[in-house]
């Protein structure tokens, strides 16, 4: 589904990623572990289209279609979703609006009408519940004044309704306690299928814990260091990241 | 008209201002000419506004000054088509809009009333009661900002004196029509408004055009509200490309009094509008709303002169610019707290949003404190859209257009929703959408 060859990247003129090959297939997760500063969260940037990150060299393909020429509006019409780190506040900008605009958006990139508003309402009001998320957030605008954890959930909610065939989860757990961590990880959990693949990006192992992955790869100076097994994610809490990047120094 | 004007010695008259001295001349005699005489004399001797006037660097008069201009014709409501431009407030049960056309109010002799307001023609109130007029021509001003009001207050024909007595139950409009019979016509809309102590009321002023040619506007508005009394008012201008507009409008609160403001510009070429509100007692308080929506090679220049003249006054005054294809906005706003306005407060936000590289946005906020004890805030950004704001919305795969608009749609909402009339609020905002990139989708979320 996603395949990742010899990709590069610069940001404000820094080399960041310096080679990552990464292949996911349908009906897999993936679990993207590492230091801080290892690029994790830029390789998630440039795989959704953020335009001031440049790609200087590699592939990467999307079922097939080279997802580096699309913009990034295209990327997720044909189904890639990616959860943000830090999802930013547009005030004056209702949820529902944009969730609903989204949801358009991709189904008419499917060549289908667009959803009911009654039907989509619905919709809504069901995921949120599953989400534990208050009716508030029905007159809110975008994020706004959410906490860090409201923010996290709106972005699996958003997820959820979209359906999308890749998700790339970027520290979706970062800042959230251990019941937001439950709901958030069951919402994730419910998205996995054999048509789809998820790619956590994490710092640490507790996520893994709540959605086990098959495959475990620590990025360490922007490159994929050491894959392995979800075992891998309970060796490097034993051992640390040092561990890794030591080793491969040596 | 009677005495002979000077013409000013040191200055040869520009081919305009030779042409208002004409229709001065051309003018019948009535119970203001006195008054009216000072004001055109004085407006001769000082000349068109020039960037070197501090409220005027932004904006050139050159290709005005140039021009020579002839009296709008006087038009009646069954002289222009039967609905020349929907009203604002739509089908929303307010009062019938009053209409006038190139500054002539479609109104009975007698005047008119709607519950809580009396309606008086300023023609018909020059020959009955000058000295209720009089209190509102005089004194005149020399001030750079106040100069068309003095040839305004020279050569206008007609308008509307408006009396709110008490409260007025809906919205009234004032539907200004402006349409031609040539590329040199200027019109002068004046329009006075008292409210009495206690009474309150919603005025909706709506400047259109009609026809192929939209004459030079001159308008001036005078709104005095005495104890407690309260007033919404709007002005919004949708007229074409082709237009010029010149608006003068003036505010004077007495003690309690509250003024909530909304200067609207989404149509026009060049737009200038002045606002000057003088809080004069005690409780005075006054919100300012100015929402000025460049487009094409739009021009809009936007002077606010808020003076807190006694103590406990209140002021905020809220910009929103937005600036696409070649447009320049400017908003230029100054607020002087007067020595003795102790524990005055006031507060300026200008905000812009600039949408291309060839557009311009010039702020300005300024104070002049002369009392202690006062709390006065002023900010002024101006920039582009928010690319992290963009990037959020693209990757959930809406359009760019789509993206932009709706961001563009949420930096504008401070001032939306600070309207309490929902039906003009949903007329400006569809308006307004309908200048932004992709009005389709935007209508969808209304």
């Amino acid at each position: 589904m996603l395949k990742i060859t010899d990709l590069s990247a610069r940001v404000a003129g820094k080399d960041i990623l310096k080679g990552v090959n990464l292949e996911v297939r349908a009906g897999e997760v993936h679990a993207i572990m590492g230091p801080n500063g290892s690029g994790k969260s830029t390789l998630a940037q440039v795989l959704a289209g953020r335009e001031d990150y440049e790609v200087t060299g590699g592939t990467a393909t999307f079922d097939g279609r080279d997802l580096l020429a699309l913009p990034p509006e295209e990327r997720a019409r044909a189904g890639l979703f990616l959860g943000f780190q830090y999802p930013v506040e547009i005030p004056g900008v209702n949820n529902v609006y944009l969730l609903k605009a989204a949801l358009n958006a991709k189904r008419k990139a499917a060549g289908e009408p667009e959803v009911d508003a009654y039907e989509f309402l619905t919709l809504i009001r069901q995921k949120m519940k599953f989400m534990q998320m208050s009716e508030s957030f029905l007159t809110r605008g975008v994020n706004e004044g959410f906490s860090g954890g409201e923010k996290k959930r709106n972005e699996v909610l958003q997820m959820l309704i979209l359906e999308p065939k890749l998700a790339i989860l970027d520290e979706t757990d970062s800042g959230l306690d251990i019941d937001a961590l439950k709901v958030v990880s069951a919402g994730v959990n419910t998205l996995r299928d054999p048509k789809r693949a998820i790619v956590l990006v994490t710092h640490y192992q507790r996520l893994l814990d709540y959605i086990v992955p098959d495959q475990v790869h620590v990025l360490s100076g922007g490159r994929i260091m050491k894959s392995g097994d979800s075992s891998l994610a309970q060796e490097l809490e034993r051992r640390g990241y040092d561990w890794v990047t030591e080793s491969q120094v040596a | 008209m009677s005495g002979a004007l000077q013409s000013p010695a040191a200055l040869p008259m520009s081919a305009a201002l030779r042409s208002f001295a004409a229709q001065w001349q051309a003018r019948s005699p009535d119970s203001l000419s006195a008054v009216r005489e000072q004001a055109m004399q004085r407006f001769l001797e000082l000349g068109l506004p020039t960037m070197r006037d501090e409220t005027w660097r932004y904006t050139n008069l050159r290709t005005l000054a140039a021009q020579s201009f002839v009296d709008a014709p006087r038009q009646t409501r069954g002289g222009i088509e039967s609905d020349p431009a929907p009203s604002l407030l739509g089908d929303s049960g307010g009062a019938a809009p009053l209409f006038m056309i190139n500054g002539y109010p479609s109104l009975p002799a007698a005047g008119g009333a709607i519950e809580g307001m009396e309606i008086h023609s300023l023609r018909e109130l020059a020959r009955v009661d000058p000295h209720t007029l009089l209190r509102f021509l005089e004194p005149l001003s020399d001030a750079d900002q106040k100069r068309w009001g003095l040839l305004n207050t020279a050569l206008f024909v007609d308008g509307l004196y408006l009396k709110i007595t008490g409260r007025v139950p809906l919205p009234l409009v004032i539907q200004h029509v402006a349409t031609g019979d040539g590329a040199d016509n200027i019109a002068y809309p004046r329009i006075i408004i008292e409210a009495a102590p206690g009474s309150s009321a919603t005025i909706v002023e709506h400047h259109v055009a009609q026809g192929e040619y939209t004459p030079l506007s001159n308008s001036n508005t005078q709104i005095a509200l005495r104890r407690d009394a309260r007033l919404e008012h709007y002005r919004v201008y949708a007229t074409d490309t082709g237009a010029t507009h010149i608006d003068s409008l003036d505010i004077r609160q007495d003690q309690g009094s509250q003024c909530k403001q909304f200067t609207i510009v989404l149509g026009g070429g060049l737009v200038r509008t002045a606002l000057e509100a003088r809080l004069g007692e005690p409780g005075a308080s006054l919100d300012s709303y100015s929402l000025l929506v460049g487009h094409e090679a739009r021009h809009v220049d936007c002077v606010n002169i808020v003076t807190h003249a006694a103590p406990e006054t209140r002021s905020t005054q809220t910009a929103r610019a937005i600036a696409s294809d070649a447009s320049r906005v400017i908003f230029n706003s100054k607020v002087i707290v007067d020595a003795g306005a102790v524990h005055s407060q006031s507060q300026q936000s200008c905000r812009g949003l600039l949408l291309s590289p060839t557009a311009e946005i010039d702020t300005r906020p300024q104070l002049e404190i002369h009392a202690d004890e006062v709390k006065c805030a002023h900010g002024a950004t101006t920039g582009r859209l928010d690319p992290d704001m963009l990037f959020y919305m693209l990757s959930r795969g809406l359009d760019r257009d789509t993206a932009q608009s709706l961001l563009v749609y949420a930096f504008l909402a401070d001032v939306l929703t600070g309207m309490s009339v929902a039906s003009a609020r949903a007329a400006i905002e569809s308006a307004l959408i309908s200048q932004l990139p992709d009005s389709q989708t935007l209508r969808k979320f209304r």
